[in-house]
């Protein structure tokens, strides 16, 4: 079932927290809405599933118009930050809850919970109260809950949050199989872009209540729209620097380089400002473009070494290297950029 | 459920079902001021009639003023016993260590909860063994005592919230127990200590059936039983006196509550609570 | 650690200690004991009294005491010894008929009114009137009959005083016979049991507590949950308005009651103007306001409790219920209610301990009325057996009785409580350890 928002908005009394959001999700893809907290991308999921009313706008699922049904009358399945299973009834009856209310045959409602069990590896927790469960357990009821009357849309609200480090990375695989194998159209909310990254067919990045970009983890992190994408995705994060044109190069205090062939005359000009971003993985000795500079910072990850680098008027970049620290603090150094994997913002942060 | 609009049916539902309250509460407010028509309960005229007791006895019944200088006695009484009393053991019990102090814990939980009205035929006869039937000083004793298991067990409440850090860290910079608690911790449950006050003045304010039975005479009376008197004596029907009387009486109860409504909120519901 | 033992907490709990004992601890334990004696406002509560009345000597009699000596106990002697010489120069008469009595009588006794009449008679200067002879006959008469004695030595003096004269045996036996001091007994409960009243004040509570506690605990719900799905300021209203009645003194709260449901009052002139003549309500329907009065008070507790429950429940929770697709009727019964099991049953127990005891507001709008124990309820009736009834006779030990029953579920029921408190945690220790 293919998901859309139109002209999506939302406000809160007079304060604005989505604006003319547009958002297709395709039959049975899983996106993930990423942003910073705050960036109203909670607000978009509880608008999708009904608990909010739409202040704007239409959502279809499919070719139905259901921006003004109650949660009620949508046939959605939601996973919440804090699992929300009813601590009064047992496991059985936590996943059985939605048929419950639905009114199907106990036979009926005996078979989809099992059934539904078994999928999730999780029988012999039947009988529990979810007050005596694990993190992970807890987590698997309230996924079956959500899955046990074949949803038309699955939502999860930073359904990994709770967990702890371990369980996270296990249930990340293990949400994406079920997911997979339900075969229904998913949003997954998080903060986290390793989550999003790892789980989703697409990512679609808000900030401040509006999609900065919609697109696969890799189209993201290679070809990012603006400097807020460039900034979001990637750890350990990009690197900017400010600038100005000069004849064709960029120049800024202890930088200064041709810029690329691809900048025709048109899309810049000279004495315009412009930031440039350079992901770490492409500041290292062998590059061609020099930079040159003191080391500040040492951070030694095991398998690679993240350094800071300051050049003379203060700018900093960062880089990581593989094969072990080689390089110490105070230690002055002349390493490389690659100016072609670098980004290039004009004031407004749009990619140029 | 996020942004609630009001559901007409409900709100007007909730209305009918206020309205005694409101309706009640209305007209002990327009009949003190208004002389009674008998056809119908609007008002006729305004008037000041009814305030008469304030400058003249009504016969039979005494001064309003010896009630009220009465009931203001008792209740601050009160007040200063529950307060002084429940604040010393309320620490003792959240924050010392001494034997038995599990079955005093018990102790005064059990007696919270224990109805003590029931004892009012008991203390009525010991007050009367002892010489203290119909004085104003055995009644405030009997009230504040029987307040007293409530009033720990608030304190006690106050004093488990302030951090043991705090405690720990007095200790630590030298001083005594008794200076770690009256010169940190007693500052820290400033408003604990003001909501109990204001709880035991309300209930000494209020109290009826202790003086009633305690201390019936007109020496000791207080105002809830001055009301009552006048309210059961068959040469007196007159609504217009009894509310204004009664407002009389209630004004410093709704000024508080008005005031303090959102502490007592609080110690109403909580105070029963663990 | 010896050393280190400190007396704060002495001081500390000392003051409240003494005062919870002497007048908690100790009237619990007093109600129990009060209930095994005969006191009442007869007896009075101090200790013996030797009283005889006219009706002790009928009983006397009955009780095979020696007819004559009966007889002698109910007669009066009047002797001009030197009490009643002295009562008689008090007593008002002139001057020369005192002295003439102080020259010629001294010393003279009587045995009948009639006699010393005569003797009066017989005098020079002798009273006129016959108020005047009434007036020197009540000046030397000595009597026991109605006279209080307390202590045994002062009734034989009594005695003595009408020249009644018995060995020991029989002065013994007669103190017990005349002692009117209450006496240790377990009369109280034999009837308690064998009362018809017993039963009807039973039923009374059982009525009074279960549909109190119907509405209580019934309204308390629907306001706390109604006032949870609206819109923040219209809930504060209401939750205000339904505090005022606890607020009030009672005294004014149930006045206001009785002004609503009097003939001239709201009840009748709203329902005047559907044509209802007017009528005191509350008299036509006692237990209806009596529930309705009660019931108004008890339901603010409640409701604040299950609001601040409902508010407990994580949002989450129902936001769950709503996409699973309960309507907020199903999310009341089906998640609201059952997560609010504990304080419905806290409220509801907490409630009828404080139904089944206290009858002040009872007291104060029927005071068990109209007519015979129609609204009285066992608390009630405890409290009219000892402290105020029509008869005069105040019970206390049968009153105390009566309490004892509810002192005696008061601490069943507090018990009950502790037990659903996690009394555990509530006694911790505490870390810090001098």
């Amino acid at each position: 079932m293919e998901i859309r928002l139109e002209n999506f908005s939302k406000s809160f009394g007079p304060v604005k927290v989505i604006e003319d959001m547009d958002l297709t999700i395709g039959d049975c893809e899983m996106v993930a809405l990423l942003g910073p907290s705050g960036c109203g991308k909670t607000t978009t999921l509880y608008a999708v599933c009904g608990i909010h009313r739409v202040t704007s706008g239409r959502i279809w699922f499919g070719d139905k118009d259901v921006t003004d049904l109650p949660p009620q009358k949508k046939n959605v399945g939601v996973v919440f930050q804090s699992f929300a299973l009813y601590p009064h009834l047992s496991v059985f009856e936590n996943i059985a809850f939605p048929l419950r209310i639905r009114k199907d045959g106990s036979a009926e409602i005996e078979r989809l919970v099992k059934e539904m069990a078994g999928v999730l590896h999780m029988e012999e927790l039947l009988d529990r109260r979810p007050g005596q469960l694990s993190g992970g357990q807890q987590q698997r009821v309230a996924l079956a809950r959500a899955l046990v009357r074949q949803p038309d849309v699955l939502l999860m609200d930073e359904p990994l949050a709770n967990l702890d480090a371990g369980l996270r990375l296990e249930m990340r695989s293990e949400i994406r199989r079920i997911q997979r194998e339900n075969g229904c159209t998913s949003i997954l909310v998080t903060h986290d872009q390793v989550e999003a990254m790892s789980m989703c067919d697409r990512i679609a990045l808000m900030n401040d209540g509006k999609i900065q970009q919609i697109g696969t983890p890799d189209e993201m992190y290679q070809q990012p729209r603006n400097r807020f994408v460039a900034g979001f995705i990637g750890n350990p994060p990009i690197s900017f620097c400010d600038g100005v044109i000069q004849d064709h190069r960029f120049v800024t205090e202890g930088l200064d380089f041709d810029l690329p062939d691809r900048f025709e005359a048109a899309s810049i000009t000279a004495g315009q400002k412009v930031t440039i971003g350079v992901r770490p993985e492409y500041v290292r000795p062998e590059f061609a473009v020099p930079i040159e500079g003191e080391i500040t910072f040492v951070e030694s990850q095991g398998r690679e070494v993240l350094y800071d680098l300051t050049l003379a008027g203060g700018k900093v970049f960062r880089s990581i290297q593989g094969g072990g620290p080689k390089f110490k603090i105070g230690e002055n150094v002349r390493w490389g950029i690659d100016i072609g994997a670098t980004f290039f913002f004009d004031e407004r942060g749009n990619r140029i | 459920m996020g942004d609630r609009k009001t559901n007409w049916p409900l709100t007007v539902f909730l209305l009918i079902v206020s309205a005694p309250i409101l309706i009640m509460y209305l007209w002990l407010f327009i009949d003190s001021i208004s002389e009674i028509n008998v056809e119908s309960i609007w008002p006729k005229e305004f008037t000041l009639r009814n305030w008469r007791f304030l400058v003249q006895d009504i016969p039979g019944h005494g001064s309003v003023w010896t009630a009220t200088r009465n009931t203001t006695i008792f209740a601050a009484s009160v007040v200063t016993i529950v307060v002084a009393l429940s604040s010393t053991a309320g620490y003792a019990l959240s924050r010392l260590k001494f034997p038995y102090r599990a079955q005093f814990l018990g102790f005064v939980l059990l007696l919270h909860s224990f109805p003590s009205v029931t004892l009012i035929i008991s203390l009525f006869l010991m007050l009367r063994m002892v010489g203290l039937y119909d004085t104003l000083i055995g009644v405030i004793l009997v009230k504040a005592a029987l307040e007293l298991p409530f009033g720990i067990w608030i304190m006690k409440g106050f004093y488990d919230t302030v951090p043991w850090e705090i405690e720990m860290a007095g200790l630590q910079d030298g001083a005594s127990r008794f200076q770690v608690w009256h010169k940190l911790v007693l500052p820290q449950i400033m408003p604990g200590i003001a909501a109990l006050a204001i709880f035991s003045f309300m209930a000494g304010w209020s109290e009826f059936v202790l003086p009633l039975i305690l201390a019936p005479s007109s020496e000791a009376r207080l105002l809830s039983v001055y009301l009552a008197g006048l309210m059961i004596d068959d040469y007196l029907s007159d609504f217009g006196l009894f509310k204004a009387v009664g407002l009389f009486y209630v004004v410093p109860v709704m000024i508080f509550y008005l005031f303090t409504q959102d502490k007592l909120m609080n110690i109403y519901g909580g105070g029963t609570k663990g | 650690m010896r050393g280190r033992r400190s007396l704060l907490p002495v001081w500390f709990m000392l003051p409240a200690s003494v005062a919870v004992t002497v007048f908690f601890v100790i009237p619990v334990f007093m109600t129990f004991v009060f209930s095994f004696t005969s006191m009442s406002s007869d007896t009075g509560i101090l200790g013996n009294r030797y009283i005889v009345t006219e009706a002790t000597i009928r009983e006397l009699t009955e009780r095979g005491v020696d007819a004559d000596l009966v007889k002698r106990l109910g007669s009066r002697v009047f002797a001009f010894d030197q009490a009643g010489l002295a009562a008689v120069g008090k007593s008002g008469l002139k001057p020369p008929v005192v002295k003439e009595i102080e020259e010629k009588l001294a010393g003279a006794v009587f045995g009948s009114e009639k006699e010393l009449f005569a003797a009066l008679k017989s005098l020079k200067n002798r009273p006129r009137s016959f108020r005047d002879r009434k007036a020197v006959s009540k000046a030397v008469v000595n009597t026991i009959v109605n006279r209080e004695f307390r202590t045994a030595t002062g009734f034989r003096a009594g005695l003595a005083s009408i020249n009644v004269e018995v060995d020991d045996a029989t002065f013994d036996r007669l103190l017990g016979l005349v002692n009117t001091s209450w006496s240790w007994t377990t009369k109280n409960y034999v009837e308690l049991l064998a009362s018809d009243f017993t039963l009807k004040i039973l039923a009374n509570t059982m009525f009074y507590v279960f549909f109190t506690l119907i509405f209580n605990v019934g309204f308390a719900l629907v306001l706390a949950l109604a006032t949870f799905y609206m819109p923040s300021g219209q809930s504060k209203f209401f939750r205000a308005v339904w505090l005022i009645p606890r607020i009030s003194p009672s005294v004014i709260y149930v006045m206001l009651w009785k002004w609503f449901t009097f003939d001239s009052g709201f009840m009748s002139y709203f329902l005047g103007t559907f044509g209802v003549a007017p009528e005191n309500w509350l008299n036509e329907y006692p237990w209806t306001f009596v529930i309705f009065a009660n019931g108004f008070v008890g339901a603010s507790m409640g409701m604040i409790i299950f609001a601040s429950a409902v508010l407990a429940i994580p949002r989450d929770v129902l936001h769950a219920a709503e996409v699973d697709g309960a309507y907020p009727w199903q999310q009341v019964r089906r998640v609201i209610l059952p997560m609010m099991a504990w304080p419905i049953l806290f409220v509801t127990s907490y409630q009828t301990l404080s139904l089944l005891t206290s009858f002040e507001y009872i007291l104060l709008l029927t005071d068990g009325g109209p007519g015979f124990f129609t609204t009285e309820t066992w608390a009630l009736n405890a409290y009219h057996t000892a402290l105020s009834n029509y008869y005069g006779n105040l019970r206390y030990g049968f009153g105390a009785t009566l309490a004892v029953v509810l002192v005696v579920v008061g601490i069943a029921l507090s018990l009950l409580y502790l037990r659903l408190f996690d009394f555990k945690a509530l006694v911790a220790e505490p870390p810090i350890e001098s």
